[in-house]
């Protein structure tokens, strides 16, 4: 009977077994949650959103929006970085080496407040979205850069002494050695910062871009069912997120003879 | 194949010295590069490959200088094959374009003379079923003798060795040895850095000893290993030998 709820790390969990586990965790978590429902005494009414369902639709094509032009440019912004963080170029490399950690080192909230509101409106940028998305890929693409540099350390010196050895140029290296080797690595963790920027998006609602975070935000303070609200708002996000971890992980299955 | 070496000397950060004032100029076919751990015969292989520049002194190959620019140093390097200790596959490439892809892009092979003398070597070598496999997928062995073939692939002049059998159980160091041994029966000429004392004794002609980055001793093996010259020598043999059967 114990086989059932057991499996070694390295065996691949058997359909049946998983199917079974997985479902006495969701009675799990249904008694826990219902127990806490019971004893607040909610009653559970969606009906909002049926009425609001364009204003939800625009807040979540937002936040996709959003998230994927954050992620172009935080993208470009980690390469950037990272081959900064390298450079011989020594104003290039502490640039680098000082965005990295002033970025990772403060919280997101206050990058917001202060690249919009002192910044922002010095430099007479006053278009939310713009600003959001630029505040996102700045703060995105410290870690992304950190993501790259980490990569690129992994990657073993005797790789790159074998392409001198076979003879390949300083572009052949790049090309066939270093970039496949470089994707390979980046790409679970790249696709793993992209759930992460649809997540940090959602704090861009404190200046007003409206987005999912924002709709919700706004019917609730109309319609006073924040629970509702929020729970539905949680729903949402995991639809954008869960798939792309699910592929972050597939992406790590594949490529894992590079490590 | 001659070899002349003058005043080689190589530092890193101009503090640690790995080489110093190595003088050499012999006629060598093959050649033991032998020494204590941290003796500089890594450094100096990659100097004779042309993937590493000597702090100062000269390299001639066949009474031709190797060069000290880029330019030159890739010229050389394509009449040079390198074997690494480790992981010198590349890691996301099967066993066949590991040697495919050097000779379309370096040596302008068409992809199809490319696979055929791909396909040949991995037949000689026995490892044709192994053909896609990546070097994650082989065994230590299999990753140092495609390495070989991937090394001698564009026929080179002559081969380089770093310890290729130095990461491997004993049974797959003799499937590697054993195929360097039919190189050399084939012609082939080639340094090997190794400690495998069997094989530098009757698989090489000569025998280089390099401790703290001098070159001790120099001879024919049997010779150096019957009668050696030096205190320093004659004590890492001893050494060596001490726990053999």
């Amino acid at each position: 009977m114990g086989h059932l709820f057991t499996e070694k790390r390295e065996n691949k969990v058997k359909p049946y077994k998983a199917i079974l586990n997985y479902f006495i965790l969701c009675i799990i978590l249904i008694i826990v949650f219902g127990v806490a429902i019971r004893n607040l005494g909610l009653q559970f009414d969606f009906s909002f959103v049926g009425k609001f369902r364009l204003r939800l639709w625009d807040g979540f094509k937002m936040t996709v929006l959003l998230s994927i032009v954050a992620l172009f440019l935080s993208l470009l912004l980690g390469i950037v970085s990272a081959i900064g963080e390298n450079s011989s170029l020594l104003l290039y490399r502490y640039l680098s080496k000082v965005y990295v950690k002033l970025i990772r080192g403060t919280p997101l909230i206050m990058q917001i407040y202060l690249f919009y509101y002192i910044i922002g409106t010095a430099f007479g940028i006053d278009n939310r979205f713009f600003s959001g998305v630029l505040i996102l890929s700045v703060f995105e693409g410290a870690y992304i850069s950190e993501i790259i540099r980490g990569s690129l350390l992994s990657i073993d010196e005797t790789q790159l002494e074998a392409a001198l050895a076979v003879g390949f140029t300083k572009g052949q290296t790049l090309r066939y050695v270093i970039l496949p080797q470089l994707i390979a690595r980046t790409l679970p963790a790249l696709t793993g910062q992209f759930a992460s920027i649809i997540k940090d998006s959602s704090l861009l609602s404190i200046i007003s871009v409206i987005e999912m975070t924002q709709t919700i935000r706004e019917i609730s303070s109309t319609n006073f069912k924040l629970f509702e609200c929020y729970i539905f708002l949680g729903i949402l996000y995991l639809c954008l997120t869960l798939p792309i971890s699910f592929i972050s992980e597939r992406f790590e299955r594949r490529f894992r003879y590079a490590s | 194949m001659q070899v002349d070496l003058s005043h080689l000397s190589k530092s890193f950060d101009d503090k640690t010295t790995v080489l110093s004032d190595i003088c050499f100029h012999e006629d060598i076919r093959t050649l033991a590069l032998i020494g204590p751990s941290g003796g500089g015969k890594s450094t100096l292989l990659r100097i004779l490959g042309g993937l590493l520049l000597p702090t100062s002194g000269e390299v001639c190959i066949e009474g031709k200088n190797i060069g000290k620019c880029e330019k030159e140093l890739m010229a050389y390097r394509h009449n040079v094959g390198f074997v690494f200790q480790q992981s010198g596959l590349f890691l996301h490439m099967s066993a066949i374009k590991n040697i495919t892809l050097p000779l379309e892009k370096v040596y302008g092979y068409s992809v199809k003379e490319a696979e055929q003398r791909a396909l040949a070597l991995l037949d000689q070598f026995g490892l044709l079923d192994d053909q896609q496999k990546r070097p994650a997928e082989l065994s230590g062995g299999q990753q140092q003798r495609i390495a070989i073939a991937r090394a001698i692939a564009a026929k080179p002049k002559f081969l380089l060795l770093d310890e290729p059998t130095s990461a491997l159980d004993p049974e797959y160091t003799n499937e590697v040895l054993d195929t360097i041994d039919i190189l050399k029966k084939e012609g082939m000429n080639f340094i090997i850095v190794t400690h495998e004392m069997g094989f530098a004794r009757h698989a090489c002609e000569d025998l280089a000893f390099l401790y703290n980055g001098k070159l001790l001793e120099f001879g024919k093996s049997k010779t150096c290993f019957t009668a050696p010259k030096t205190a320093e020598l004659s004590r890492f043999l001893s050494r060596l030998l001490e726990w053999n059967v």
